[in-house]
Order: structure tokens, then sequence, then C-alpha cells
């Protein structure tokens, strides 16, 4: 059987991966069309604001909530309570009722934010392995001089907390690339911090990559491959290259998880996108507060539902994407026997 | 021995270059941002003049030429003398900042005491939660209660430490009112109600337990792995045979197995650990060397580069004395490993990157 095929049956026959594929699968789907079409069909998009959606001690309603269409206050009362809105104002539903002061629906806001953190995490991870592969190759198969330097810096690097890295470079240089964007899909800010992740986190790709070329190259194929007179090139990209597809999905799936947790980090230390763009980062630290200013939970401001629904949805993103690298590697191997 | 010792001297010079080229790298990076570090003196001049910045450049003394500077730090490095920071007291409106900065050096010593409070307490937990369920899930590979117990321990590294060290402080403290809100009580020398080895347990004991909840999944995952491998074989199979109860079969034979990998991990995670450090730090309140870190490169103020350099050279010489130590103890415990190297081991879900 071909090694492809061995592959997906293997995953077919395994349970656990195949849930994975169908979660990742799910929360993609949700996250990148899920958000237009509820805006659709419920008649606001995660921007629109309802002041009604939130009572005067600014505690935002729960799930299932149907508020007022009203995108402005009609003012206080003398005894100081939310006056009410005009008569015949039409009402409009909230699914997981509204994120925060400003009433906006933390069901479409969830879904977008869903969008903006994988866009993060996979341009991150895509970036990073633009940078990794030709780095690795020149590690792993060049070798010499060019190998002695990459895996010195990469050593060095990989032995401090990345995070440090990350927070100086994203606030020295955000002012120059922050503007970046493309309308809903791409908002201002995602090239920069999937630029700036990619970046520092591509020594994790260089380095396996770098590995996993040192064992090829003394392989056998390698040497027929040469001794009938490919060039150095041609040897990678057509012997070699194929080899490292399983290292590198394995790898993949792991690192978008990741990613989606550094762009949370870098939310709750105030690095990431801009507060308004909804972010699975930047809904969780609008709950919790920055890193400098930890918010203790107040019952009189925020409801639980602020915190669990980011946070279920990030949890199966990176559970799934990690039970599924686990899976992949597992199926990938061709010693395992199962 | 001398084969263990010459592998020893080797990981030192090693750990050596990494520090230095560590203080190098951020040198280099630091200097090359632009900053105005005559800020520091002339807190309330609108516009600095020439004057202003040649004077307040002379007073920070970094008027000097770059490589002296740089020369003058590494020897200082040497001594644990990091020098004064730029950052000073409170100024006059019109009148330059006081002569001196702040002493880093006393700041640094108890910040790395609060961490390191932290990274090895956290540790222990971590083992001594890791061991028990590790070897529980692995002797029953495949049954509900293993699935449940890796699913269960694979959520704590699947959620953000941010999020899961304010919700044990809200559940604990802020519910339950069992512990202190955080904050830190040194071992010794502290204030009254806040010194001792009994408050200083009991106000770390939830961020070493977030900790562990953290770390919890990869060390029952690998536990479980080697349990799992080392139950079928020859020698557990004798040593059932000559009447050893389970338990004894388990904490002296098949444990045993998994130590050098455990340790392995201990030596790859320090570097996580210390970035997972950030988040504690501050979600507890502890003033610690991450978090720390974070505040001073986050620009919310101005860059204090000599406080900024000395943070990073600490960070990086706790990576690599503790990568050091778990050589050392490998060494020791297995002496073919200083021969070859270590064994190869998988990296964990997070990466070093949280």
């Amino acid at each position: 059987m071909a090694p492809w095929r061995l592959t997906l049956a293997r995953i077919r026959r395994d349970r656990w991966t195949m849930g994975a594929l169908v979660l990742v699968a799910t929360v993609l789907l949700l996250s990148f069309v899920g958000g237009p079409i509820a805006s659709r069909v419920l008649g606001h998009n995660g921007y629109d604001q309802f002041p009604y959606a939130a009572n005067i001690t600014q505690k935002p309603v729960g799930p299932l909530s149907v508020v007022p269409d009203l995108n402005y206050s009609a003012g206080l009362t003398p005894s100081g309570e939310l006056s009410p809105p005009p008569k015949r104002t039409p009402n409009t539903f909230m699914v997981f009722g509204a994120d925060g002061p400003v009433g906006r629906d933390e069901f479409i806001r969830v879904l977008d934010g869903g969008k903006t953190s994988l866009e993060i995490a996979i341009g991150g991870a895509l970036i990073a392995l633009l940078i990794g592969l030709p780095l690795g190759a020149v590690g792993g198969y060049v070798g010499g001089l060019g190998d002695a330097i990459v895996s010195r810096i990469t050593d060095t690097v990989m032995a401090f907390p990345l995070m440090l890295f990350l927070v100086f470079a994203s606030v020295q240089l955000d002012a120059h690339i922050r503007g970046i964007g493309i309308s809903w899909w791409l908002p201002d800010g995602v090239i920069a911090e999937a630029l700036l992740i990619g970046v520092f986190t591509s020594f994790y790709p260089t380095r396996l990559i770098r590995a996993q070329l040192f064992q090829l190259r003394e392989a056998e194929f390698v040497e027929a491959a040469e001794m009938v007179g490919a060039s150095r090139w041609r040897t990678l990209r057509s012997h070699l290259l194929p080899h490292l597809i399983p290292t590198i999905l394995v790898w993949a799936a792991v690192a978008v998880a990741t990613n989606i947790l550094l762009e949370i980090g870098l939310s709750f230390i105030g690095a990431g996108v801009q507060v308004s763009t909804a972010t699975w980062g930047s809904l969780l630290s609008t709950t919790w507060g920055t890193l400098f200013q930890p918010q203790t939970y107040n019952s009189q401001q925020f409801t639980p539902w602020q915190t669990i629904f980011p946070t279920v949805f990030v949890l199966i993103a990176v559970v799934s994407l990690n039970q599924l690298s686990e899976g992949l590697r597992q199926a990938l191997d061709p010693f395992t026997r199962r | 021995m001398t084969e263990t010792l010459r592998f020893l001297l080797r990981r030192s010079a090693a750990g050596l270059l990494t520090v230095l080229a560590m203080v190098t790298i951020t040198f280099v990076i630091f200097w090359a941002t632009p900053t105005q570090p005559a800020r520091f003196v002339y807190p309330n001049v609108q516009a600095l003049t020439a004057w202003h910045i040649q004077h307040g450049d002379h007073i920070l003394g970094i008027d000097r030429p770059k490589s002296d500077q740089y020369v003058d730090y590494v020897k200082h490095l040497f001594r644990w003398d990091f020098g004064d920071s730029w950052a000073r007291g409170f100024a006059l409106p019109g009148q330059s900042a006081g002569i001196k900065g702040f002493p880093i050096t006393a700041q640094l010593d108890a910040q790395l005491r609060v961490t390191l409070s932290l990274l090895l307490g956290g540790a222990a937990v971590v083992l001594l939660l890791s061991v028990p369920l590790g070897a529980f899930a692995g002797s029953r590979v495949g049954t509900i209660s293993d699935r449940t117990v890796s699913l269960v321990a694979l959520i704590g590294v699947c959620s953000h430490p941010m999020v899961l060290s304010i919700l044990i402080r809200s559940l604990f403290h802020g519910r339950l009112h069992w512990t202190p809100p955080g904050g830190y009580c040194p071992l010794s020398s502290g204030q009254p109600g806040c010194s001792g080895v009994t408050d200083w347990a009991t106000h770390l004991a939830l961020p070493w337990l977030t900790f562990a909840v953290l770390f919890l999944a990869l060390y029952v995952r690998m536990i479980r792995v080697s349990v799992a491998e080392t139950l079928p074989q020859d020698f557990v199979r004798t040593a059932r045979a000559k009447g050893a109860s389970s338990l004894r079969v388990m904490t002296r034979h098949v444990l045993p197995n998994a130590g050098l990998r455990i340790l392995t991990m201990i030596g790859m995670e320090i570097g996580t650990a210390l970035g997972v450090c950030i988040y504690v730090e501050a979600a507890f309140g502890l003033p610690g060397l991450a978090s720390r870190a974070v505040f001073a490169m986050s620009g919310s103020t101005q860059l204090d580069l000599p406080v900024i350099m000395a943070l990073v050279f600490v960070i990086s010489t706790i990576v690599v004395v503790g990568n050091l130590a778990v050589d050392t103890l490998y060494a020791v415990l297995d002496p073919r490993l200083a021969l070859g190297g270590r064994p190869r081991t998988g990296k964990s879900a997070a990466g070093g990157v949280i």
C-alpha cells in the first residue's frame, strides 16, 4: 500500500484522532464562515453596540437574551436607573449574551475572535516554516560553517523565555507595522502579530528540520541520487523534502496550538492587536485585565460566560490540535504497528 | 570518572559561552533600539537640547566608547554587580533628577529568591502529583481510568497560565478564603506576620498548585509511557515471581526507569517554566524576575537598559545553570551518557513557547 493510503487508513481507524480532526475542522469552519453567517441571521455584527445589553453596573446580559435593538442609551431616570428604551423598539437576539459594558454580541465576537486568532496562529506557523525550512536545510544538509552559525544562534535563543523577546519586539516595532490590515478579513495588526510570532518561533522548525536532514543525508537513497549526478538542490527538493512532510505536519499542528496560546499571552501583556478587535486573547483580557493589572473576578461587573465561552473554544482548539498532532505522528511513523 | 569530569567541564564551558552570547546579543539589540537615556536625568525638560543629552549621557556614564562599556559591564557581571539603574528618584520641576540611580543588584537578589522559590516548589509539587498519577495510568493503559487521567491532565496544559492562575486564585482565595490573596513572604527577615517558613509556604501554595496543573500533563504522559514500556519486561516479571508486592515492584523496579526521562524533561522545560512564571507571578502579585522583565521590556515606562540587561542575564543564567545541574545529575546517575550525550525524548506540547 502506498504510504499515504496507509497513513489515511491508520487515521481512520484511530477514533481519538478522527474525533480531533472533526473538532479542528469544526472550529475552523465556525471561525471563518460562522461569523458572517451569524451576523446575517441575527441582523447585527460583532462591532455593533447595544447599551441595553448591560445593566447599570455594566454587567452584560447572559446567554440567550433578547435586548432592545438600539445603539444608544436613552439616559438615566432621576432615580439613577437606566431609562426604558423608546416605545416599539425592535428587539435583537444574543446567543451567548453580551461581551461587556458596551454590549457587543459575545457569540459573534467569539466566532470572529476565532478567525483572528487562527489567522495569527496559522500565519505565524507558516512564516516560521518559511524561515525554518531554508535555515534547517542549510544546517542539516549543507553543513559546515553555515550549520555552526545556525545551530549556535538557535541554541542560544532557545535557552531564553521567548515571550520576553516577543514583548520587546512587538512594543518596539509595533508603531511601524501595526497599521497593516485588510478589512474584516485581516484586521489591523494581524499580519504584524503573525510576523512577529513567526519570526520568533522559527527556531523550532529549524531545529527539527535540521535534525531530520542530519539523519536522512546518510541514507542510501540520498547517496544513490548523488551518485547518478543529481545536484544538491535536486536531491534536497525531490528526494529529501518529501521525507520532511511528516515532521512538518506534526510540528505544524502543535505550533498552531501554541501560537493560539501565545496570542492570548500577548493580549494579556497588552502587546496584541487593538482591544476592539475580537480575538480569543482580547476577549479574555477584557475580563481579566492585563498582566500589570490583573482583576479579581467581580460578579457586579462580569458574568462567568465572558470567560467560559472563549476558554471553551480555546480549549477545544488546543486540545484537539495536540491530539491531532499525536495521532499524525503515530500514523505517519512507518515503524508503529497498528 | 575522568570522562564524567571532562564531560561536565565541557558542558560548563558551553554554558558560559551561551550566557556570554546572550549578554552580547542583548547589549547589541538594546543599544540599537532608539531611546533617550538623558530623559531619565531630565524628566521634566520638555525638549532636550544637545547639551542636556550630552550632560545626561555623561552622568549615566554612557558617553564612553561602547566597547569600553561592554568590557566593563562583563567584568562587573563576574562579580555579580549590575551597577545602578538609569531610573532615579523624584525631581523637582526644572531640575535634573538625583545623581545616582538605584543599585540593581539588591533588587535583583530579592526577585531571584521569589522566582526560585516558585520554580523549585512548583517542580516539587509537579513531581509529587505526576509520579503517582503516571504510575496509575501506566499500569492500566487503554482503560477508561487511563484515558480520564490523561485527558484531565491535558486540560491543564491547554488552558492559558494567566486564566488558570486567576481562576485558581478566585476559587481558593475569593470563594473559599483558604489562602492569603497573594504576595510573597521571605523565608527570613521579613515583616512580622509575613516571614518564616509557614508564611512563605502558605503564600506560595496557590502559585505552586497553578504550576503543577500547567505542567502535569507532560509529566503524567511521560511517566505513563515509561511505566507501560517497563511493566512487560522480564526483570519485572522476575521481581514479581520472587514475591515482591506490586507497590515494591512499582517503586523499586519500574519507576526508577522513568527517572532519567523526568530529568531530561525538567532540563528542557526550564525556559518554558520561566515563561509561565511571567503570568503566575503577575496573577499572584509575586515580585519575581519574570514579570519584572516583561514590565521592564514592555515599554510602559522608558526602557531602563541596565535593569533589562541584568534581568536578561539572570534569566539566561538560571536556564544555563539549571541545565548544567541536570547534566551533572545525569552524568552521576548514568555515566554512559557522558560519552554519548542525552537520549532523545519528545519535546513538550508547549514547545518552550508560552
